[in-house]
Order: C-alpha cells, then sequence, then structure tokens
C-alpha cells in the first residue's frame, strides 16, 4: 500500500514536470513542412567583398551575390569565390540587382547609383543615364524578359531591348504609375510585375503592351480596412507571378494573389516575423519566401497556411519555428541559420535556399526537401514555449 | 478666399495636402473666368502648338495663289523645273547618278533622292492631305513648310498669323540646302554649279502690289458634279500606276513635256498677247477658246469632270486618251477590247492636228512632234555595266571536293570543282554575300549576305537557295558547330552573334561579341569558337585602341571569354591551330595616339598576328619587315599538320607563309617583357618566321587549305580569280578564272587602287586600312597637317559621303578629289600622290560604295510611335515651355534632309582643349547610328552623349529641356536617318 501511493505520487510529480516544462509527448506524425535545417553562412571572412548582401542570384553551380562594395560568384563546386570591385571593373560598387539571362549566360546587374551593367565572358559593358536611354542611374532590381532587360529605378522603369538597342521609360506618363519609385521588377515570358513604392503592383502584359495596376481598394494607408480585398498595402517592395499566382511583399504584410481572390498575412496572426518585407522570392503557387527585418519567413503551405520562420538568436544559434495560423507545430534550435535576422534578398535554387542578409549570405541546403506538407513528427524541441511567449513566431531576440 | 497647393503646373497637390476654402461662389465663378484667361496670356505659343502642320499640295495654294490678280503665282510654279523635279527621276541618268552614288533603290523611291527632287519626302503618309501629289515634285510647301494650317485666306492675310501657323519664308541659304554642287549630279550630266541669285529670279513669283483673290471660274468650267458617262480623272489618277518604271515611267515622261505646261503658258504675256490678236478678252486661263487645246477634255461637248480633275494639268492623258472614269480600272486597262469600249481612244495623226494644225501659225512637225513626246512601256535599257565578282571568302565541302566561293559583287555563290579546279557552276544568293560555310554532312550551305542582312540557305544538290533568314545588321562570317545543329553568323553591325537551329532555323539566342564582329573559327575539338572583332572597344579620349577576341563554349552556347588584346584593331581573320592549343588572328597596331608625321618603321600602322592561346592568353608579332610592310592581313590557316601558317595581305597582294614552329619558339623563349612590350612591335622579327611570300593576284582575302594539305586556294577579290598554291612546293600554280569581265571600268579601277598599299611608303598601309568595307575603324587620329598634337579627329565612314562635301572634320577639302589629292600623299602616305587617272578613279569608287539599307526604317516602312515623337522632336521649332528656338539652332537647320547635312561650318560648342578650331563641318546622319563614337574627336561613346554630356549650353540645339523619354524618342528617330 505504502509503495502504490509512493508510485503514485512520483507518476503525479514526473508528469507535472513534464506539462510545467516540456510538450508532451507526441503520440503520432502531423503534416508539417520540410525545415531547413543544414545551413552554411558566408561573409566577409570567407572572401565576400561585403557583407551587406542585396542581391543573390543562382545560376547552375555559380551563386551571384550583389553587395554594398562588389560582386561577388561562389563556385558551389569548389567553394571558392571570385569577386570584383571598381577597380577589376565593376562598374559601380553597389550592386542591388542581378539576374542572369539563362539564354546568354550573361548576368545583369542593377547598380544603385550606377545604372545597368551586363557582365559577360569576363567584360563588363555599361549603361547609364548619359550614355543611354536609362531613365534613371539609381537601379533596385533587373529582370529578363525575352530579348528585353528591365530596370526598376528610382524615376520609373526602363525597358532595353537588348537586339535593337530601344530604350522605353515607363513613368506616370504612360503607364499608371501613381508614384515612379519602382522598387522592385519580375519578369516571366507573359508578364512583367513592378513592385513600385505608393503605387502597389503594376502587371504588363507582353503581348498586349497594356498596364494592369493594383491598389489597395479601400484607398487607406495607415490601415488595412477591409481584408481581402486587393493588395494588402500600396507600399510594395517585391512582386513574383509563379504557376499563375501573384505574390506581393510591402512594408505592411504579405499577399497572394490567384487571379480570383487575394488573401493578406500579417505576422500578428501567421508565421510570417515581421510585417516589414524587404523582398520576397516565390518557388510555387503554394510556397513563398519573405525577407522581412526580423526573420525570414517562408509560407510553405498555403493552402493550410503553414509556415516556417528562420531567424537567428542573440547567443549565435538559429531558430525555425513552424507555425499553423496561430499555433506553433514546432520549433527547432540549432545552429546559426541565417547570417543575420534583417533579410534582405532570397533565392531559390532547386533545393537549397540562399539568403542575404546585413551580416552575410546564407544557404539553406534542402537535403530531402519536399514541397508542401508531409506527415512526421515534430522535431524534439529543448526549450517549446506557451503560444503568449516572447518567442512566438521566431522573432529574433 | 481659395487657398490652392499646386505641386507642379498642371496638377492638383493630393488630396490630404490640399486645402480649400470659399467664400461663395461669386468667388468660384470668378476663379474659374480668370484661369483660362490666365492660360491665354502666359502661353499664347502652346495654343499654337496644338496643331502638327500637314501638307496640302501645290492645287490647294494653286486655288487662291493663281490668275492675274495674284501674279499667276501657280502657273509659274508650273512652268518652271521646281514641278518637273519628280518627274526628271525617271531619266536614264538619275539612274546612272544613283549608282555613282551608292544608292541601290531606283531613284523614284529613294529617300536620298526624293528628299531633293520631291516635298514631304520624309514626312509620313499621314501628314500629307489626300489633296497632295509627291508627283508634283519641288512645290509650294517645299520651301515654304507644310500648309495645312496657313493656307486658310484669312491667315495668309495676316503675315504674322501665317508665319505663326507655319509659313516659311526662305532665303537663299535654304536653296542651298538641295542646290550645292553635287559630285554625283555633276560627274553625269556635268552642268554648270547653279548661280542662286540668276535661278532666283527664274522662279521668281512675286504678288502684284494688290493682289485680289481669283473669282468665278472659266466660262466653260464644268460642275463635278457626276453625270452619267466617262468623266475625266486627271492624269495623276492616270499616273498612279502609269509612273512605274515597268511601265516606263509614262506619267513622268508626259510630265516632263510641253503638254503638261500648256495651261501654264497661259499665264504668260505672249498668251495675253495672241489672245488680244485673236479678238479674246479676258484671261486665257478662263476662255474656253484658249483652254480647248490648253487644257484636257474642254474641247468636247459637255464634258465631264471628277473632283480628281484640275485644268491647270495642261494637255493630260486623257487630252488624247478620252476621259478615263471607266478605263483607268488595272483589271479593264489590262483587257484592251473592255479599255477600248470602256472609252479608252487610240491616238493617231488627227488627234495631233486637231489642235496642232495651224495652230498660231506654228508649223507643226508631226513625225518630229511625235518623237518628242512619246512614252513607250518598254524603255530601251541603258547598257548593263560590267559584273564583276569579287570573290571575298570561300569554303571546302566537308568531303573537299567542291570550294563554294562567296562574290560579292555579283551576288552569287561560284562553285569549284577542286579536282579540275574550274568553275563549275554559279547561283544567286543575296546582296554581298560575305562569307560561306557548310554543314557538317555537306548537304547545306549558309552564305551571309551583309547588304541584305540575311544568311541564304542552300542545298547544295540542288545547288540553290531554299530559304533566306533575317539575321542581325551586315553580317559576316558564319559557321555550323560539328553537329551541324546550330548555326552561328556574326551580325558586325550590331555587334552581336545570331544563333540560329537549324532544325527550325529560329534565332534560339543571340549573344553580345565584341565591337564589329567579322570572322569566327571552330576549335578541333569542336568546343570552343573564337570570333575576331574588327573593332576596337570604346577607350577614353587619347587612350590607345583596345580589341577582343570573343572565346564561346560551344556546349553551353554561351560566351566563356573575351581575350583582349591591347593596342590591336582591324582584327578580321581567324585559324585554329590542328593541335587545338591555340589560334591565330590578324591584326593590325593603328598607332592613332600619335601624329602622322612619317610612316617609316611602321610609324603609323603595323601588321602582324595574334596567337590566342587556349588558356587566354594573347601574344602580338608583327608580319611587316623593316623596309616593307605586310598591310591588311584579311585570313589565315594552317596546313592539317600545323607546321605553316599562310596569311594573306590584301593591299600588298600575296601571301605569307609563316614556320609555326619557329615562331611558337621565339615567342616561348622571350620574356614577359618582351611577349609584351617588345614583340608586338618589332619589325625585325618577321624575317625570322616568315619564310616566304607567295604572290598571288590583286587583293586576296580568304583562304583554305584542303584536308590533305595539298593546296591552298586564295580568293583574289579584285581579280575575279583564285590563286591555287601547291603547300609542297609553295608556289602558285594555277589561276582559276571565275568569270568576271575582263573590262577594267573606272570604278573598278578606282576600287583596285583603294585597295593598294603601293600608295603608301613601304606598303605600310592602304585606304582599305582605315575605311575597310568603304566603312570605318573607329579610332581617332592626329592628323599633322594642323599641328602636331593639335585636333586629334574621328575617322568617318565614306558610306554615303557622295554629295556631303565639304570633307574633313573642318570642312578643309571641298571636293574628294582635293581630299584624296596631293594633301594625302603629303599627310598620309609620303609617296607621290595619285596620278590624274587613279585619283578619278578612286573618288568615283569612294562614291559608289553602298550605302547599306537602314535597319531601323527599311525602305517605305512607317514609322514606329516613339521615332515619330522622335521625329516632332527633330524638327520641333519651340521648346517645352514654348519659347521659340532660333532658326539657327534648331536640328533640321543644319541636318537638312535627304542629306541631314547642310554641308557648311558651324560651331557646337564642342571645341576641346586640344582643338585648334571649334567650327566643324556638319557631318551627314545617313545610318549615323552604324558609325559610332560620334562627334568631331570621338569623344562621345554613344548618340546620348551628344547631348547629355556634350551640350551643356544648348549650342548643339535645345536639349536640355527635354525629358529623358523625349530624348530616347529624339535617338529612336535618328537611327532611321
Amino acid at each position: 500500500m505504502k509503495s502504490s501511493r509512493i508510485f503514485s505520487s512520483l507518476f503525479v510529480l514526473v508528469a507535472t514536470i513534464s506539462l510545467l516544462w516540456g510538450d508532451p509527448p507526441t503520440k503520432s506524425p502531423i503534416k508539417l513542412p520540410y525545415v531547413y535545417t543544414k545551413w552554411k553562412q558566408f561573409t566577409t571572412a570567407d572572401g565576400l567583398p561585403n557583407d551587406h548582401i542585396f542581391a543573390v542570384e543562382v545560376d547552375g553551380p555559380k551563386v551571384w551575390v550583389g553587395t554594398e562594395d562588389g560582386l561577388a560568384c561562389i563556385d558551389k563546386r569548389t567553394g571558392k569565390i571570385q569577386s570584383w570591385k571598381e577597380e577589376d571593373g565593376l562598374p559601380w560598387k553597389v550592386v542591388t540587382g542581378l539576374v542572369v539571362d539563362k539564354r546568354t549566360g550573361d548576368l545583369w546587374l542593377g547598380l544603385f547609383g550606377g545604372g545597368l551593367a551586363r557582365f559577360s565572358g569576363g567584360r563588363f559593358d555599361h549603361w547609364h543615364q548619359m550614355n543611354s536611354g536609362l531613365v534613371n542611374d539609381v537601379v533596385y532590381a533587373v529582370a529578363i524578359q525575352g530579348d528585353n532587360v528591365w530596370a526598376a529605378t528610382t524615376a520609373g522603369c526602363s525597358r532595353f531591348n537588348t537586339k535593337t538597342g530601344e530604350w522605353t521609360i515607363f513613368t506616370e506618363k504612360n503607364a499608371p504609375m501613381e508614384e515612379i519609385w519602382n522598387y522592385n521588377v519580375h519578369a516571366t515570358e507573359e508578364k512583367v510585375h513592378l513592385a513600385v513604392w505608393g503605387s502597389g503592383v503594376l502587371e504588363f502584359d507582353v503581348k498586349t503592351e497594356r498596364w494592369k495596376e493594383y491598389l489597395d481598394p479601400d484607398g487607406e494607408m495607415e490601415i488595412d480596412l477591409y481584408r481581402d480585398d486587393g493588395i494588402v498595402h500600396v507600399i510594395t517592395t517585391a512582386a513574383e507571378y509563379v504557376d499563375d499566382v501573384l505574390w506581393v511583399s510591402s512594408y505592411f504584410g504579405v499577399c497572394r494573389y490567384d487571379g480570383r481572390h487575394w488573401r493578406g498575412f500579417y505576422e500578428h496572426e501567421c508565421g510570417l516575423p515581421s510585417d516589414f518585407n524587404n523582398n520576397l522570392k516565390a518557388r510555387s503557387a503554394i510556397e513563398a519566401w519573405f525577407c522581412t527585418d526580423k526573420g525570414l519567413g517562408a509560407c510553405m503551405d498555403f493552402e493550410t497556411d503553414t509556415w516556417v520562420a528562420y531567424t537567428r538568436n542573440s547567443d549565435g544559434t538559429g531558430k525555425a519555428v513552424v507555425t499553423r495560423g496561430k499555433e506553433v507545430l514546432e520549433v527547432i534550435e540549432g545552429p546559426v541559420n541565417v547570417p543575420q535576422s534583417f533579410i534582405i534578398c532570397a533565392d531559390i535554387d532547386g533545393d537549397d535556399v540562399w539568403v542575404g542578409t546585413g551580416k552575410g549570405l546564407g544557404w539553406g541546403i534542402g537535403e530531402g526537401y519536399y514541397p508542401g506538407l508531409k506527415e512526421r513528427l515534430p522535431a524534439k524541441t529543448s526549450n517549446l514555449r506557451s503560444e503568449n511567449s516572447p518567442s512566438r513566431n521566431g522573432r529574433a531576440q | 478666399m481659395i487657398n490652392v497647393f499646386w505641386t507642379h503646373p498642371g496638377k492638383m497637390a493630393k488630396p490630404g495636402v490640399e486645402r480649400a476654402s470659399c467664400t461663395g461662389a461669386s468667388a468660384i465663378f470668378r476663379l474659374l473666368l480668370i484661369i483660362p484667361s490666365l492660360l491665354v496670356i502666359v502661353t499664347p505659343a502652346l495654343a499654337q502648338q496644338s496643331k502638327h502642320p500637314v501638307y496640302v499640295g501645290a492645287k490647294v495654294c494653286g486655288s487662291c495663289h493663281d490668275g492675274t490678280g495674284m501674279g499667276h503665282q501657280y502657273s509659274l510654279w508650273l512652268l518652271n523645273k521646281h514641278s518637273r523635279a519628280y518627274a526628271s527621276l525617271a531619266k536614264p541618268y538619275a539612274r546612272e547618278i544613283a549608282r555613282l552614288s551608292g544608292i541601290p533603290d531606283p531613284p523614284d523611291q529613294a529617300p536620298m533622292c526624293l528628299g531633293c527632287h520631291a516635298t514631304a519626302a520624309e514626312a509620313e503618309p499621314w501628314e500629307r492631305d489626300p489633296t497632295f501629289a509627291l508627283e508634283d515634285g519641288i512645290q509650294c510647301e517645299k520651301c515654304h513648310g507644310p500648309g495645312s494650317e496657313y493656307s486658310r485666306p484669312e491667315v495668309m492675310s495676316n503675315r504674322e498669323a501665317a508665319v505663326k501657323a507655319g509659313l516659311r519664308i526662305p532665303n537663299k541659304e535654304w536653296c542651298a540646302n538641295c542646290h550645292f554642287t553635287k559630285g554625283s549630279h555633276v560627274a553625269v550630266h556635268d552642268l554648270p554649279a547653279l548661280d542662286i541669285d540668276e535661278a532666283l529670279k527664274k522662279i521668281a513669283h512675286p504678288l502684284p502690289e494688290k493682289p485680289t483673290l481669283p473669282a468665278g471660274k472659266s466660262e466653260t468650267s464644268e460642275s463635278v458634279e457626276p453625270k452619267t458617262g466617262p468623266q475625266y480623272v486627271g492624269a495623276l489618277a492616270c499616273g498612279s500606276c502609269h509612273k512605274q518604271e515597268a511601265l516606263g515611267f509614262q506619267y513622268n515622261v508626259w510630265r516632263l513635256s510641253n503638254h503638261a505646261r500648256a495651261y501654264a503658258v497661259l499665264a504668260t504675256p505672249k498668251a495675253f498677247e495672241l489672245a488680244k490678236q485673236k479678238g479674246l478678252e479676258g484671261e486665257p486661263q478662263k476662255l474656253g477658246e484658249c483652254l480647248r487645246c490648253h487644257a484636257t477634255g474642254y474641247g468636247e461637248e459637255a464634258p465631264s469632270f471628277s473632283a480628281s480633275f484640275s485644268p491647270a494639268e495642261g494637255v493630260g492623258c486623257e487630252a488624247c486618251h478620252g476621259p478615263g472614269s471607266e478605263y483607268q480600272h488595272e483589271a479593264v486597262m489590262r483587257d484592251k477590247r473592255m479599255s477600248a469600249s470602256a472609252g479608252l481612244k487610240p491616238v493617231s495623226r488627227t488627234t495631233c492636228l486637231r489642235c496642232h494644225e495651224d495652230s498660231h501659225e506654228k508649223p507643226f512637225n508631226y513625225e518630229e512632234a511625235r518623237r518628242q513626246i512619246e512614252h513607250p512601256k518598254n524603255r530601251p535599257q541603258a547598257a548593263a555595266q560590267p559584273q564583276y565578282k569579287t570573290p571575298v571568302n570561300a569554303a571546302l565541302s566537308p568531303d573537299g571536293k567542291e570550294l563554294y566561293v562567296a562574290c560579292e559583287a555579283s551576288n552569287s555563290v561560284i562553285v569549284v570543282d577542286t579536282a579540275t579546279q574550274e568553275k563549275t557552276a554559279e547561283f544567286q544568293v543575296g546582296g554581298q554575300p560575305a562569307d560561306v560555310s557548310f554543314s557538317p554532312d555537306g548537304k547545306y550551305a549558309y552564305a551571309s549576305n551583309r547588304l541584305d542582312d540575311t544568311v541564304s540557305v542552300i542545298d547544295v544538290a540542288s545547288r540553290r537557295a531554299v530559304r533566306t533568314l533575317q539575321v542581325g545588321d551586315e553580317p559576316h562570317g558564319l559557321l555550323t558547330e560539328k553537329t551541324g545543329r546550330y548555326l552561328y553568323v556574326l551580325n558586325t553591325s550590331t555587334d552581336d552573334i545570331s544563333v540560329y537551329d537549324t532544325t527550325t532555323f529560329e534565332e534560339i539566342r543571340r549573344l553580345s561579341a565584341g565591337r564589329g564582329p567579322w570572322s569566327l573559327a571552330l576549335s578541333p575539338d569542336g568546343n570552343q569558337i573564337l570570333v575576331t572583332n574588327m573593332l576596337s572597344r570604346f577607350v577614353p579620349l587619347r587612350q590607345p585602341p583596345v580589341s577582343e577576341v570573343t572565346m564561346i563554349d560551344v556546349e553551353r552556347g554561351v560566351v566563356e571569354n573575351r581575350l583582349t588584346v591591347p593596342e590591336a584593331n582591324l582584327i578580321q581573320g581567324v585559324s585554329w591551330h590542328p593541335s587545338g592549343e591555340f589560334g591565330l588572328v590578324t591584326l593590325n597596331r593603328t598607332k592613332n595616339l600619335v601624329p602622322m608625321t612619317r610612316l617609316v618603321q611602321g610609324w603609323t600602322i603595323n601588321n602582324g598576328l595574334g596567337i590566342v592561346w587556349k588558356e587566354g592568353r594573347v601574344d602580338q608579332v608583327l608580319l611587316d619587315e623593316p623596309n616593307m610592310g605586310f598591310p591588311d592581313a584579311a585570313d589565315v590557316a594552317f596546313t592539317p599538320d600545323g607546321r605553316y601558317a599562310l596569311v594573306t595581305s590584301t593591299t600588298s597582294h600575296r601571301v605569307a607563309v609563316v614556320d609555326v614552329q619557329k615562331l611558337l619558339s621565339i615567342v616561348k623563349s622571350a620574356s614577359e617583357k618582351e611577349r609584351k612590350e617588345i614583340l608586338p612591335n618589332h619589325r625585325g622579327k618577321a624575317t625570322e618566321y616568315v619564310i616566304k611570300h607567295i604572290s598571288t593576284e590583286r587583293s586576296p582575302r580568304g583562304l583554305v587549305i584542303d584536308a590533305d594539305g595539298r593546296f591552298a586556294y586564295v580568293c583574289n577579290s579584285l581579280d575575279d580569280s583564285l590563286t591555287v598554291i601547291d603547300l609542297a612546293s609553295l608556289e602558285p600554280v594555277k589561276r582559276v578564272d571565275l568569270g568576271g569581265p575582263k573590262e577594267i571600268t573606272k570604278v573598278r579601277f578606282g576600287e583596285q587602287t583603294f585597295h593598294d598599299a603601293k600608295i603608301t611608303f613601304q606598303r605600310q598601309f592602304s585606304c582599305h586600312s582605315c575605311h575597310p568595307d568603304g566603312h570605318v575603324d573607329g579610332i581617332a587620329y592626329d592628323i599633322e597637317a594642323d599641328g602636331i598634337g593639335i585636333s586629334p579627329v574621328d575617322n568617318r565612314t565614306l558610306r554615303g559621303i557622295n554629295d556631303t562635301a565639304p570633307f574633313k572634320w573642318e570642312g578643309t577639302n571641298p571636293s574628294l578629289s582635293r581630299q584624296c589629292g596631293a594633301r594625302l600623299s603629303v599627310f598620309f602616305t609620303r609617296v607621290a600622290p595619285f596620278t590624274p587617272e587613279e585619283l578619278a578613279a578612286v573618288d568615283n569608287y569612294i562614291c559608289t560604295i553602298p550605302r547599306p539599307p537602314n535597319r531601323y526604317r527599311p525602305l517605305g516602312a512607317p514609322l514606329t510611335p516613339a521615332q515619330r515623337r522622335g521625329k516632332r522632336i527633330f524638327e520641333r521649332t519651340m521648346t517645352n515651355d514654348g519659347q521659340i528656338i532660333p532658326e539657327e539652332n534648331r536640328c533640321v537647320t543644319c541636318h537638312f534632309p535627304p542629306l541631314y547635312t547642310d554641308r557648311r561650318k558651324h560651331d557646337v560648342g564642342t571645341r576641346e582643349k586640344l582643338d585648334r578650331t571649334g567650327t566643324f563641318d556638319t557631318p551627314h546622319l545617313n545610318n549615323i547610328y552604324d558609325s559610332a563614337p560620334y562627334l568631331h574627336n570621338g569623344m562621345a561613346a554613344t548618340l546620348e552623349e551628344i547631348w547629355t554630356i556634350y551640350n551643356p549650353y544648348d549650342t548643339h540645339g535645345v536639349t536640355n529641356d527635354m525629358t529623358k523619354d523625349e530624348l530616347n524618342d529624339l535617338i529612336e528617330y535618328l537611327k532611321t536617318l
């Protein structure tokens, strides 16, 4: 009798401790997204010309990196980094946009204050306001559409036809630009999307050469008055059209448009680390990565609102938090993932992801990557906290 | 009170910023009244700018500007040569002038000819009203400007208002824009120079002191209301078909005849006198008795005229052939019976005698008169010019049995049987084929046509071109990679490389080359292609040239490397050594930064080879010897064993045989400094590795060596032959005649002289060295004549320079013969000058260098919206804020069509420190997109820089008020000229 009471007391004690300090043991697998747990980081210590990574573009075995002071190329096979600064022929040190023309292998660079450049076979060619029809030298981003190179600049968008040499400028004169400060451009063979500060997203139909604008229908800059009525905010930073879906990032949340329905996402209700988004990279209609000022937020499965947020902890470790809506499903603490939580750019390279931050470049190696969700057991965590804990959604400490 | 915040003119501040308070409706009402008034007061000129004037045609002007009260102005115009200017393009000598000017289009269609022989030739169709006819030649609006806005009487009666509406009052300087002496015209019809003052007297058409508009119509004028039965439609309606060359330019022939002036002549004092003698009162142009013979249809009973008819046409087609409304349609005209039954009358002696018999007591010789006006459909053709071949490049079929030779002058490919070494066939391809290449299986061959911007796909079995690919501008070299799947075509003028999938013949990518990609060669393993680029990269002012050899990774189909070749230019020929370890390219080393004070020891241009190592390094060596140059090395080929390399020298008519082993050992044993600095400039080294020179015929260009290493075939471009070299003996063993004419015309002789380095000391260079393909080498020179180190000048193209005298940037040479005459020998060639015969021939040849078609606006193509906007900017007379641009600072004043030069000197504010003057000859703008860099010393690398950097004070046109997109539009238009 006495032993059974002791045993029962011990059992209750253990159970109580478990309840207080850790997850209750999970009994069955649940549908979870792929989480990148294997990362490499690159900084100036590894040979990058600068740690402020403004652009990253992967082209086969080469990873092109645009920084505040130079261009770099990482050979994934060897790990060697080659870099170019102005003394090496780079026309301007601040490289804010990169895109590779897959047909020719040429790398096009957007230069912040230096115009547009092409790097081909080791030669830099340079176009700027004075020697070409480029509208402005402050170029944020570049994109390739057929024979055309599009450059998003602070004073409109320029389109350069590489065959005819014709420059076309798009501003409020010939496009529905409420403002002309173009932050980003993304192109497919059919459409070109501009993310314009204060002018939402502009969509250019390549065939008809007509523009369509996406603005916030409620017209309120300070609040999103009506949910999912349109774009979440007109101060947009990126727009990408993938698999017939438009993903948009802004300084005040992100959203997705499938041609009929809009869906907005905010940090307070999903896995987005912050509403302040610098950029985005979309992989598919259901998966997109958002570069926020407080971490990297990946919507891994739109259908179920499943996100993974990657942040760097102040102690130099990394954290990945998996959420579905407001519910935290999994928290994985481990070695550092993104070099810094201020995420500036990203690129998707097959199963891998590359992330540019304010303190270096991160390479998420997608061993065993799978799209969407898969039933698995959540990873064992060391310090799972409740829903209301400060570390919910993986926000940087 | 209203407070309104304006962000910029015409646009209100954004909602949320603007604040307005209003004391009442009356305030708003006052504001609504004030604002429009302010706009009218402040911007009067803007109101004038709202309509773009269009051309209305001389007939519209003539509806008022004729008759005694208006000084018979329209009739005076009809009587003078201006009205026949378009028609004169039908004369045989017009075609000859066009040929001599290198204009490939028919004169009555060529913008270059129409620019001075017609009105509104540069205008778009929408800028010409339906009442306008190009066939009226130099009409009122050519000199007075498009008239749609000023031609109304209420405007014209107020000179100031008319000028504001676009009326221009030209002076004799304006006339000189077309009437400057043109060498091309002088060469053919040898007329004396025009005395402008005398000419102005001839065309003078003053208004009477008190002009009065013509009132009413002639006594027999008929209503234009349609009646039953045939109507007179007017000669212009006939001319819409009958002005074509295929129909013998019949309309033009009539227009040049006295019949076309029959009505106008009634305005002369003589006509008035004759009328008076006959007892007729009133103006002869209104008298039926006179019009019966001096106009069309007025002698008929109850004639009926359509709206398109005008009596001012005089004795038109229908005066003899009957009213044409029923038979004028092509479907009817083509059938003799139908046209006759529709009213087309046969013409006989009676037709003429109706008017000409006993006419004003003038004798009439029917036979003689008939000869004067006859207008047969088939005109005697001018004697055909000798058709040379000009073989420039060749390729051996994969089985080695045939040699295909690209012949530039005959637009053909000639087939030579290698066994017999005789010509066996010839077939047509496109314009000016520059190169030819076979597919690896030998089933197809490809010829690049640099005048047409096309590639001909040739079916070898049937020996004919079966498909034509549109490629980039001025294609030169081409080849397929070893599978034959992909065809690489070098677009020399667009600095890129088209890659075609030969299964679909679709262009799959376009790679960026260097400047002026010229030739290419596939490595023995098929993995790389080397591409030579003829022009140096753009370099800062007073920096030596830097050229490029482009290396393509064939497997990936991308440019993998760009090898720089310092201080070199005109890199043309290329070949891989059989080992695949390196290739050779031909090159010049032009010392353009030092003044051309002497030629000895290669002071100006050296000639040699570049050794392009597989790893990317480039060494340079010379083929010149201390006392003899090896000028204009054009092509290179290795013997299959790699022992020798043969190199052609186009302008010293020989082939150099290079011992490859000796060459490599010299290079490899040299120190780094020697390789970089000594060997590229050492004229003493060539004798160590050039073991022989083999004489060929005139101007050898391309060469090929057969796979057996037995023979080399050299294309003697200006001899229309091949030289066959036996590689065992290194001797020429045969001349293969390709069938060109034996006669050497003046132009051909000039071409040969142009491509001959004998005109320079120690045969260092030729005209071709700086003007390959009659074009330009893209670098600036310091010519001694104006002082050492003074006034470096950009080299200019020779294409289209005919009739653009004076020459040289400072405009010091009034003619080509002066340009190429004694001064050339003093300051350039340093030997005896051309003989008079040579000089005349060279000048002749230069004038005939074909002008490539403008790729931005093919003949007859409409302007794109951007080009159209740019044209308006080019022709604008006001700034964006409504200020009048002084006439002397408008683009179109100095760049007057069709040559787009007024051939005068102007100071456009581009003088630099080294220049002795800031006044320069206005360059022509034809195909200006193709002759970068720009300005007198080449300091502007692009057209944009002319205004973004080098026009800070609006001295080179007013451009600083333009927005960036306006400048882009202007550039787009300039590219169409």
